[in-house]
């Protein structure tokens, strides 16, 4: 599945939180991730968000879709390829 | 869905904040290392056992080439998936010389089958097609021997090779097919195509029981995990091929992708990244299997060519190697 996670959390913990997303999903802003992963990584990714972030103070969002095609990504100005597969 | 990394740049790969990064002197990369299965790395890579043993925790392998594009090697984590009961009964098919002739011959019936269907839709070659199922049909049953079989094959295989030049562009002229250095820019192509083939097949074997160096067509002692040698021979036509004549007569590789030396020739950067592109696009092109009636990709088949081998090596079922039918 496709998801697009953004978040938005106290200063303290933005740093925790950006580098368990590193894990998962490519870096495409400043407070928003994206990429391709299955079910079971997506769940584990969570459980770990959880632990770390303050449940009343934090927001992690999570836009899930079943097939990339789905999402229809349109870019003005830069696009920057940060999810090539060739280095 | 696991994905493949390609590294072509030189950089250094580190562990930091609990994922891989990758630096060059101009750019600094976080990798999503859950999502990684495989890198291979092209360009000159600093790299510490602290980022090996992550890796290793991921279960990630490293395949490593060489200046040249040529296969050097692989760092291949502790193996998760052992089975000392196949791994004695894929000996005993090795020792029993009937059994091992049954799967050397399929490797290479898929092989000569995957070449024909290349020539066939192409006029040009109608008559090196039918050489080649002259020179097949005729030796085909009186194999006694492996080496009779690698022959039998290396005939075949001389005249597949030599109907290249009736439909690739005149640069890309092959007068013979040479390896170990490639002298001209078509052998250079399949040679690379051939050695991440090999290097993508030896992950597959990884992740099921199988040992790598116990093989059927090519000698187990080559000091090399030679039963991914026997399994590329089923794909090497059938992927590593058909990209080659499409990047060529696409005219997406030209000669300018090459650097020509006093006695040997060798993609460049740029050109390497076309072909990674390539084939990586038709390694994740997916075909309805009729069995398991579900898409699955040329990788998937790969794997599933490992599991037919487990079947057959238990005494489930017996071995019938891919013949693609699309």
């Amino acid at each position: 599945m496709f998801v697009i996670v953004t978040y938005d959390v106290n200063e303290k913990r933005v740093n925790k939180v950006r580098k368990i997303l590193k894990k998962y999903f490519t870096w495409v802003q400043n407070s928003v991730f994206e990429g391709e992963i299955t079910y079971g990584k997506l769940e584990k990714c969570k459980r770990e968000l959880f632990s770390v972030i303050e449940k009343d103070e934090d927001s992690v969002y999570f836009y899930e879709m079943e097939y990339k095609i789905v999402c229809n990504k349109k870019i003005l100005g830069q696009e920057k390829n940060y999810d090539s597969v060739i280095l | 869905m696991q994905k493949t990394l390609y590294i072509t740049s030189n950089g250094r790969l580190r562990r930091k904040d609990n994922t891989l990064y990758f630096e060059t002197e101009t750019e600094k990369r976080s990798i999503d290392i859950e999502n990684i299965e495989q890198i291979h790395i092209f360009g000159e890579v600093d790299l510490n056992t602290k980022a090996l043993n992550y890796i290793s925790q991921y279960g990630i392998i490293l395949h490593f080439y060489n200046y040249y594009g040529f296969y050097a090697g692989s760092f291949v984590p502790r193996k998760k998936s052992v089975s000392g009961d196949v791994v004695v009964r894929q000996a005993l098919h090795y020792l029993d010389k009937e059994k091992r002739i049954f799967l050397a011959y399929c490797f290479v019936e898929s092989a000569v089958y995957h070449m024909m269907r290349n020539l066939r839709e192409r006029k040009e070659a109608e008559a090196f097609l039918n050489a080649i199922e002259d020179e097949w049909e005729n030796g085909r049953f009186n194999i006694s021997s492996i080496s009779e079989l690698m022959g039998l094959e290396g005939r075949v295989r001389n005249i597949y090779y030599s109907s290249f030049n009736q439909f690739l562009p005149e640069d890309f002229y092959m007068e013979k097919r040479e390896k170990r250095p490639p002298t001209n820019p078509i052998n250079a192509l399949i040679s690379f195509g051939n050695s991440l083939i090999y290097s993508t097949v030896l992950t597959e074997i990884y992740h099921t029981q199988l040992d790598p160096s116990i093989s059927f067509l090519h000698e187990p002692s080559e000091k090399r995990f030679s039963l991914s040698l026997d399994i590329s021979e089923i794909f090497k036509p059938l992927i590593v091929d058909s990209v080659i004549f499409k990047l060529l007569n696409n005219r997406q590789i030209t000669l300018e992708h090459f650097d020509e030396d006093l006695n040997y020739c060798y993609l460049n950067q740029e050109g390497r990244k076309i072909f990674i592109n390539e084939l990586r696009n038709k390694l994740e092109t997916t075909v309805r299997h009729r069995q398991l009636n579900r898409n699955v990709s040329y990788k998937g088949y790969i794997r599933l060519e490992c599991y037919k081998l487990i079947k057959h090596f238990i005494g489930d079922q017996v071995y019938s190697p891919l013949k693609a039918w699309w």
